[in-house]
């Protein structure tokens, strides 16, 4: 049986800088603070239902992010796979940490994006662990 | 008044052809035409339970105005949610296409572009422009 991992599904949107940290968050997860506990999937592959994709999902934790309140990955995961493991917003930790405006550049990102989006990482890579403990 | 065209990239993480349709779409929308062109957001676009949640302009967006779809790889999840929910979509990039076409061009990875992705990011939005300059105020 393969090693358990928790998926990171971030919003993919890119209409706004919310989703470009949702995204940033993503990468900083599986590439560096939950290296070899965490990966990715694509949004837009698993809504289209993709069959071994759900089934993997289905047999693994989940982690949504999402970058505006209409909470798109937690809503279409929740749809095409039917569970969130645990779900965070981008903008909570905008609002966190005021003196760290995002800058409005969604592609590339800016440095006080880069620094929210590892704020963020920090939090849910600990989340990571909890979750792995869990199975 | 003229009806603009809406740009959806596949926007996937998982791979840098996702990366590629979005830089590119960003760069048809901010710098090439930007007044002729909108992001539409592909996950809003594909969001289930639309009704509770919002979202369903995007997809009469779609069904009123001309489209053109990026698709990351050959899943073609873009085309895919625009033809289910508001109609064939007028165009649709491919980005392996060009991938293939410059194998030369070492793109870094699919969290960086590095500047050789981002030169082919811009061929690729310079197409997707020559798309809109056809579609623009039609439909």
């Amino acid at each position: 049986m393969s090693e358990k991992k928790v998926y990171i599904i971030p919003c993919s949107g890119i209409g706004k800088v919310f989703g470009s940290i949702s995204r940033e968050i993503a990468y900083i997860l599986v590439n560096d603070l939950a290296k070899d506990k965490t990966a990715l999937e694509c949004l837009p592959l698993i809504v289209k239902g993709k069959k071994e994709v759900i089934e993997t999902l289905k047999e693994n934790k989940i982690i949504a992010i999402d970058g505006c309140p209409l909470k798109c990955s937690y809503n279409d995961l929740i749809e095409a796979v039917g569970k969130v493991d645990a779900q965070f917003m981008t903008t909570d930790i905008v609002k966190e940490n005021r003196d760290l405006k995002p800058e409005p550049s969604i592609i590339p990102i800016g440095d006080k994006t880069k620094k929210l989006s590892r704020k963020l990482a920090q939090k849910i890579a600990l989340k990571v662990d909890d979750l792995l403990e869990e199975n | 008044m003229k009806k603009k065209v809406g740009i959806i990239a596949c926007s996937g993480e998982n791979l840098i052809g996702g990366t590629l349709s979005r830089m590119a779409a960003r760069i048809v929308v901010e710098k090439l035409r930007p007044n002729q062109t909108i992001i539409l957001c592909q996950p809003l676009f594909m969001a289930g339970n639309l009704e509770k949640h919002g979202g369903q302009e995007e997809r009469d967006f779609a069904k009123n105005h001309p489209t053109i779809t990026i698709e990351g790889c050959e899943e073609e999840c873009a085309k895919i949610a625009v033809n289910r929910y508001s109609g064939p979509p007028s165009a649709t990039i491919y980005i392996q296409e060009y991938i293939d076409a410059h194998p030369e061009v070492k793109t870094n990875s699919r969290e960086e572009l590095g500047e050789e992705g981002i030169n082919i990011a811009e061929i690729i939005a310079e197409d997707i422009a020559k798309k809109v300059d056809k579609l623009y105020g039609t439909k």
